[in-house]
């Protein structure tokens, strides 16, 4: 990995940063401009997610040997400097991110991102962030890029004000703020029992502390823990999830669809990489709560989507139940397992998407009860009024049929959600199953889970049945709602993912296990971290 | 032999016209019509062409891999029995939609119609070509989707929704559960594919999840299948189009049930609980269906019930586990499907010429159609029973088995005759069929003068009549040797000697049938006339399944409702409560697992005064604690005073950056949450209605302490836990080694910050960045609540006061107030600007930096505006705070960026030193040019903030639109 | 000294927590705002206590042992920044949440006191 190439693993987290800085010294007039350049700029780190994969897989092939690649920022040695590492796993979460994320920005242009000013910068940061966290390879780092993932979502939430996304993000950053004040206390105890913060160097030395400190390193993993499960929206730390989703502008709900799996990832890092078999003292300290929990999660969220009153509920709940079968899944472990988790991530994540970008379309017509309120108009003349204030028809040609385009992917949706063939959902929960069915004795909580993956299925099947019978079936006396390619094209792509998910699971599956296993020997990853072929000279 | 390789066309065949259908104009109705007609016939021609080879006893197999690490391959599987049932499939396809070419309306979008049926179509063969299990269940779920589709096809009407709601909901639970049960199979086996399964019987059998797995699948079969207690979805799936009755839900998927209990029936049956369970289910089946159809008014009700009860019939066979039974299983579920469809199909055309199905209003049409007249009344015979028809055959292969049954339960003595009773009623609802429909007096009123079908829609039943008497006269000679390839397919070994000889003498299943017509026709006799009256079936009747299903739902989603109000909440308190309440369990934990000890490092003894800061620091912590609902100012005081405490601890430990930084963070925060206070309502003391605090307020405080306590007491101990400890030695060696030689600083926070770890201030400032965007953004839509918005208390008695005097005018006080302290803060300003240079020069070897100048740079702008105001300050000095910020992000990218130019990674930094005069030797390392971005952005930032928060106060309002829930003023 | 600090570090959080758990949105801010204050020692003391020696390090070669930890200073720096950055933030949100809904509680409706 020589010349420019090295530098692709950084890209994905300046590329955004710079062009969002770019787009701030350009004046909100510039709308055309500021859609271009950002939606080619997500164009683009969808084509570097993809060289990366590339990358790291030496040219796309299965062997479990690919070593993962390692950047190193400032030229320091690690642990010293911050390192970027990209494997399998984050190459993996950056092209599932910067799909999403051009879908989502492509949906925006139907007429969200004009409902107020910077929503392409917040944007881009957001992608700044959640790329930046699947890459560092260093905790305070991952602080750092939390917080930037955070503000911008804020500001994403924001995004459009009214009084219903105000109040909602409220709660948002209130409990954010305190769980990152956790987070650094997590940080602070886990450097003070190891001296280091690189996430490899931590592998290393965890083994190796004495006894005496275990219980202050377990603590301080367990407080930092809590800030990646917060983030997941682990019961009963997620009720805030649901609410902020649904008061969110769509697309910006669609890409929060990422949200929750940045924590997931985190946790399934660190726990393979600092607590996996090898830990010594520490090892799978955490498994059985993981478990709990996300059954737990899965429970709640099952009982989220039988209470919804609007889709958008049922999105939100849906999130909490992907969480806790993830998390559940992490906590059980094993190869099969994790490859097929990792499956589900990728299948439910794009699927949850599309529902938060068609329930707008779907419900256009009906006002549902608690419908987020539109934009409000601003009370103070101000700089940018005059570009933001006019609000022309969005260029919308009534397609006929519309119902017909909208019921198709809505059913797709409900398919994909709910685990039913022929889409990728029923792929990923068979393959949850049959890894769980793996081990020759299934243990109690095994068997739990798959009542519950059964159970939430069911019940995402009956909620999202009668909304859509509701909603798109029965005669309505108004037009149908008029739906621009805009909107539909993003939604098709997303379904049509799905279906190439299906299609080719075969070699997909095949990547996912080899990434399982690759998660499973940390050596690897340490070596390629730690003891890199040619160390750079320190400065100058 | 014929190709394997034709099985995926003629399974991706139907798939495709389905396609193709989709996109046909709205009233194609021919074009439509014509394609699945001729993708199905073709489907049928060629895997007729398959029987040569499956005669032979051969099973064709195809495997594709897919999800082959999963064992998951797309296998299709031919065999005798699999053949039997893809030509039921395909044969009757091809019929229904010819009859449904005339069936369908000409305004109707049939192209939809056609669509989902072929698409139907395609998965029940994919379900019937499965050599997977897997992909069985795969398929299997897909009929329940396309079934529901079809059910909904006239989705304006409410009975077609509730229908295929009910419908899909049913079967995909039964989907759900058979899936599982086939995974435990797989389990068991070591293998989902279906011959190795077939070849595991015994150790299946004798496997603890036996029983389990057997239920699960069961539990599928049974809802697809309708059986009792889940038929109750069935009838209500009428509301589909005839053709769609006459297919799915009498031909093709209702047997999908049937289908898999037969392809298992090697490796489950024989068992006593496969015997309880399913030959129970059956009889039950059986019985309840024919009781119910007795009292039908509506026919196709009657169709839909008495189909129930055949299916019980065959399911109640395969419970039996005998061979024979087995055959006849097959043998009804090939005669039912002809009978059944035609007498569908018939009675589609009588709703079609007459517009009703209502029994009590129809009666003697065999003159206005006597061919479909005929036809039907031979179907129903066939139906019922009648000698030299299919139905016959069969009927009396299950009343043999009847007699035959030996499981040692009591079952075995009531079997026979309630085997006769079923057939009573089946009889009894056959004539009643015939009777009351053609039979009769011409009716009274009908919607519509009814005539004879046009033939093609006829004919579609004619061929499966006359397929019923050809099978019924000379049996041997039409089915008997398919009939034979499939049961040796399933049976292998095991197939029995049967004859399908009409005449087997006199015996007592010859007795048995005898007396279930005579009966019948007895019955029918005597209570014919009455059975019009009826609204519902006597007895079971009351069981009503449909509101049962929906009551249980709803109990289902109101306990829901009722779990989500307890187990989650919309409460910010509760919310952070559980926050804190996790943590401090997450924290405790692996202490009281392992113990809490105090490291073996000495205490550095205590420096008083340091102690006694800290009781200041603390006292004012819990006044502000105490006092911050009511005297909010004063909380803030007290809260800088421990702002303050902290910095001097800072200095104290060797920090001074820290304390620096903090400092002027304190400032601009403290500035920043004054300006926030004057749009805070006005807060009065709570007034509780029976004079007193109530007790659940004590309660509520009182919890709040502890855990407040506990979390600090935690918070204390890990703390000292930590500083009790020995370091290890870690990365911070390092740094103080390479800090000069590497970083070219010899402040070793700084380089940290701007060299080894620069990458976290780059994100550092990001997050700034976005706050600032976020902050303005929310602010122009600011809006204060109306008591608020007015000017201050004491700025209205200055005006007032100018008003009152002649020679001033309003609003000079306010102009002119504070005019000795602004000359010396318009002074201060340059003098600061001056020192965060200063502080971000020299930042790299002493204390200070570029956020610290940033900072400083912001607070000099923040005194100018307080001193002259915010309107003179922006009539002087334009700040584009933006512009500032983009331009701070882009320079710290860029001379991140310029590493590459020499190869290095990003932010890689270079460094010599610059002599200046009277200054001296400045370090020029590319960190300070990262530093100088810093800057920018944290003083546009910063500013940004400050400015946005400042002009709330001097913007004339628009007259705020009356907002939600206007404003209820100070809580 | 390391019993002073940390019981320090126990009233501000103890305090926080208390404020963090009321009703009223300014409150809340105030409470975070000690919390961070507790955090920030709380690394600090992650770091060991060290009296009167500020890692500021000599051109020459350098014993790390009589020099304060510089990172958690570092971490702390980071820290103070991005809590300054978020207070500010949620200031404004609570403002705009105040005028929207007319009240500041927490849940933009009065609930009890």
């Amino acid at each position: 990995m020589s010349g420019w190439m090295q530098h692709l693993i950084v890209a994905p987290i300046l590329l955004p940063l710079a062009v969002s800085g770019l787009l701030l010294a350009f004046d909100e007039r510039r709308r055309t401009l500021k859609r271009v350049v950002s939606l080619a700029t997500v164009g683009v780190l969808v084509g570097i997610a993809v060289m990366l994969l590339w990358l790291v897989t030496d040219g796309f092939s299965l062997d479990p040997e690919a070593a993962p690649r390692v950047y190193r920022l400032g030229n320091w040695p690690a642990p010293f400097g911050i390192v970027l590492v990209a494997d399998r796993l984050s190459a993996l979460m950056l092209l599932l991110t910067s799909l999403l994320g051009f879908t989502a920005l492509f949906y925006s242009m139907a007429r969200w991102d004009r409902s107020g000013p910077r929503f392409h910068v917040l944007f881009l940061l957001l992608l700044t962030g959640v790329n930046g966290a699947f890459l560092t390879g260093d905790i305070f780092n991952l602080f750092v890029f939390f917080e930037v993932l955070l503000a911008a979502s804020y500001g994403l939430v924001l995004h459009g004000s009214g009084t219903e996304r105000t109040s909602a993000s409220l709660h948002y950053i209130t409990i954010n703020i305190a769980t990152s004040l956790l987070f650094l206390i997590g940080v602070a105890m886990i450097y003070a029992t190891t001296g280091t913060l690189n996430m490899a160097d931590l592998a290393t030395r965890i083994p190796a502390v004495p006894s005496a400190n275990l219980a202050l390193l377990e603590s301080g993993a367990a407080i930092l823990g809590m800030a990646f499960l917060v983030k997941s929206g682990m019961w009963p730390l997620g009720f805030w999830l649901s609410r902020t989703y649904a008061a969110a502008a769509p697309p910006v709900a669609a890409l929060f669809a990422i949200m929750t799996k940045v924590g997931i990832y985190i946790i399934l890092r660190l726990t393979s990489l600092l607590f996996g078999d090898a830990s010594g003292g520490a090892a799978g300290f955490t498994d059985n709560w993981l478990i709990w929990a996300g059954l737990a999660t899965i429970a709640f969220g099952t009982i989220g989507i039988l209470s919804a009153r609007t889709l958008s509920q049922i999105a939100g709940h849906y999130l909490l139940v992907s969480s806790g079968i993830l998390l559940a899944s992490i906590g059980i472990g094993g190869h099969a397992v994790t490859a097929a988790l990792l499956f589900y991530l990728v299948s439910s994540t794009l699927a949850v998407g599309a529902l938060y970008l068609i329930i707008e379309p779907v419900a256009r017509n009906v006002e549902e009860d608690d419908m987020v309120p539109g934009i409000s108009e601003p009370v103070f003349d101000d700089e940018y009024t005059g570009a933001l204030e006019e609000d022309e028809d969005e260029a919308g040609i009534v397609i006929p049929g519309t119902i017909a385009v909208l019921g198709g992917a809505f059913i797709f949706c409900t398919l994909l959600l709910s685990g039913l063939p022929p889409l990728s959902g029923f792929i990923a929960k068979f393959a949850i199953i049959d890894a769980l069915f793996q081990h020759t004795s299934i243990a109690p909580t095994s068997w739990l889970l798959i009542a519950l993956v059964i159970c939430s299925g069911l019940a995402t099947l009956i909620g999202l049945t009668r909304a859509g019978i509701d909603l798109l079936w029965t005669p309505a006396e108004d037009r149908p709602p008029r739906l621009s390619v805009i909107e539909v094209a993003p939604i098709g792509l997303l379904l049509a993912t799905c279906l190439a998910l299906m299609l080719s699971a075969g070699p997909i599956f095949l990547y996912m296990e080899t990434t399982a296993i690759g998660l499973a020997d940390r050596s690897a990853y340490i070596e390629a971290v730690l003891h890199p072929p040619h160390v750079g000279e320190a400065g100058s | 032999m014929t190709d394997a390789r034709l099985l995926p066309i003629i399974l991706l065949l139907p798939f495709l016209g389905s396609l193709g259908a989709a996109f046909l104009p709205t009233l194609g109705r021919n074009k439509a019509a014509a394609l699945s007609g001729i993708v199905t016939l073709a489907g049928l021609i060629s895997m007729a062409c398959f029987y040569p080879a499956l005669a032979q006893g051969e099973t064709v197999r195809l495997v594709i891999p897919w999800l082959s690490s999963l064992d998951f391959d797309l296998t299709l599987r031919l065999n005798g029995f699999s053949w039997l049932f893809s030509i039921l499939v395909l044969g009757i396809g091809v019929l229904v939609v010819l009859y449904a070419r005339y069936y369908m309306s000409p305004e109707d979008p049939v192209p939809r119609f056609f669509s989902f049926l072929l698409a139907f179509m395609g998965s029940m063969l994919g379900m019937v070509l499965s050599g997977n299990l897997i992909q069985i269940a795969f398929f299997w779920e897909l009929t329940s989707l396309f079934s529901f589709l079809l059910i909904g096809y006239w989705h304006h009407n409410q009975s077609a929704r509730d229908g295929a709601r009910m419908a899909l909901v049913v079967t995909a639970f039964g989907g759900l559960c058979l899936l599982v049960g086939f995974m435990l199979l797989g389990h068991i086996v070591g293998s989902y594919d279906v011959d190795r399964v077939l070849r595991a019987g015994s150790l299946i059998r004798g496997h603890a999840l036996y029983l389990p797995a057997l239920i699960l699948i069961l539990i599928g079969a049974f809802t697809k299948s309708a059986q009792f207690p889940f038929h109750f979805w069935l009838p209500h799936a009428m509301a589909a189009p005839t053709p769609v009755s006459a297919y799915l839900h009498s031909a093709t998927m209702v047997k999908a049930g049937i289908y898999v209990l037969i392809l298992l029936w090697p490796v489950l049956a024989g068992t006593q609980a496969w015997y309880l369970i399913v030959a129970t289910a059956g009889l039950a089946t059986l019985l309840v269906g024919a009781w119910a159809a007795i009292f039908q008014q509506d026919l196709k009700g009657l169709l839909a019930y008495s189909t129930i009860s055949h299916l019980g019939l065959i399911t109640l066979l395969l419970g039996l586990g005998s061979p024979l039974a087995a055959v006849a299983a097959i043998f009804h579920t090939v005669n039912h499907a002809t009978f059944k469809a035609s007498l569908f199909m018939a009675v589609g055309i009588i709703d079609h010429e007459t517009g009703t199905r209502d029994l009590s209003k129809l009666s003697g049409l065999a003159r206005f159609m006597p061919i479909t007249a005929t036809l039907a009344m031979v179907a129903a015979a066939a139906m019922a029973g009648v000698p030299l028809l299919n139905g016959f055959l069969s009927k009396e292969m299950f009343l043999a088995e009847a007699l035959e049954a030996h499981s040692g339960t009591i079952l075995d003595s009531m079997l026979p005759v309630l085997a006769t009773l079923a057939s009573v009623f089946s009889v009894l609802y056959s004539v009643r069929f015939i009777h009351q429909t053609f039979l009769g007096p011409a009716p009274p009123d009908l919607p519509h003068e009814p005539h004879e079908a046009p033939h093609w829609m006829r004919f579609p039943i004619e061929v499966l009549v006359l397929l019923c008497l050809l099978v019924g006269i000379i049996p041997a000679l039409t089915i008997g040797p398919f009939l034979g390839t499939a049961v040796h397919s399933v049976l292998g070994a095991r197939t029995p000697s049967y004859s399908l000889a009409i005449w087997h003498g006199f015996s007592l299943p010859m007795l048995m049938s005898a007396t279930a017509l005579i009966g019948g026709v007895t019955l029918y006799a005597l209570f014919g006339a009455r059975l019009n009256t009826f609204t519902q079936s006597p007895i079971i009747g009351y069981f009503k399944g449909r509101r049962t299903f929906e009551i249980v739902l709803a109990a289902i989603i109101d306990g829901a409702r009722v779990l989500h109000r307890l187990f989650g909440t919309r409460q910010l308190q509760v919310q952070l409560r559980l926050l804190a309440i996790t943590a401090i369990i997450a924290g405790a934990l692996p202490f009281l697992n392992l113990g809490y000890t105090r490291g073996p490092r000495p205490d550095t003894l205590v420096d008083p005064s340091f102690a006694l800061l800290w009781m200041v620091a603390g006292a004012s912590a819990i006044g502000a604690a105490w006092q911050a609902k009511f005297h909010r100012l004063a909380a803030l005081m007290l809260i800088g005073v421990c702002g303050l405490v902290t910095c001097i601890s800072f200095v104290w430990l060797s920090a001074p950056d820290l304390a620096l930084t903090q400092l002027l963070v304190e400032i601009v925060t403290l500035v920043l949450l004054l300006l926030g206070l004057r749009w805070l309502p006005k807060r009065l003391p709570d007034i509780w209605p029976e004079g007193h605090k109530p007790l659940r307020v004590y309660v509520r405080r009182g919890r709040d302490l502890m855990l407040a306590l506990l979390g600090g007491g935690g918070t204390a101990l890990l703390a000292y836990a930590m500083m009790t400890r020995d370091a290890t030695d870690g990365l911070s060696r390092y740094f103080m080694e390479h800090a000069y030689p590497g970083g070219g600083g010899t402040n070793v926070v700084n380089v940290i910050l701007v060299d080894f770890r620069a990458f976290d201030t780059y994100g550092e400032i990001t997050v700034l960045a976005i706050v600032a965007l976020t902050v303005f953004t929310l602010l122009r839509r600011f809006r204060p609540a109306a008591e608020s918005v007015e000017l201050p208390e004491q700025q209205r008695r200055q005006n007032a006061a100018d008003e009152a005097r002649e020679d001033r005018d309003r609003g000079d006080t306010v102009r002119h107030y504070l005019l000795i302290p602004r000359v010396l803060m318009e002074w201060l300003f340059p003098v600061i600007v001056t020192g965060a240079l200063y502080l971000l020069v020299r930042g790299h070897d002493l204390p200070g930096g570029g956020f610290a100048a940033g900072v400083t740079a912001s607070i000099g702008i923040i005194v100018l505006y307080m001193a002259s105001g915010t309107r003179s300050v922006e009539s002087r000095l334009i700040v584009q705070p933006v512009r500032w910020v983009s331009a701070g992000l882009l320079c710290a990218t860029a001379t991140g960026a310029a590493a590459w130019l020499f190869g290095y990674p990003f932010l890689t930094s270079d460094f010599s030193y610059l002599h200046l005069p009277i200054i001296g030797a400045v370090p020029m390392a590319s960190a300070l040019l990262f530093d100088i971005g810093v800057f920018a952005v944290v003083v546009g930032t910063t500013v940004l903030i400050l400015i946005a928060l400042a002009h709330q106060s001097i913007r004339s309002p628009r007259p705020p639109r009356p907002p939600e829930g206007a404003d209820e003023g100070a809580g | 000294m390391e019993i002073v600090l940390a019981l320090a570090i126990g009233i501000l959080t103890a305090s926080g927590l208390w404020l963090l758990f009321r009703p009223r949105t300014f409150q809340v801010v105030l409470g975070l705002a000690l919390l961070s204050y507790a955090v920030n020692l709380f690394i600090l003391a992650a770091g060991r206590l060290r009296i009167g020696a500020p890692p500021i390090v000599g051109k020459g070669t350098v014993d790390p042992a009589v020099y304060a930890d510089p990172v958690p200073q570092a971490l702390i720096l980071t820290a103070i920044v991005i809590s300054f950055a978020t207070t500010a933030l949620l200031l404004v949100v609570l403002l705009a949440s105040r005028g929207l809904t007319g009240t500041d509680h927490v849940d933009g409706e009065e609930g009890e006191p």
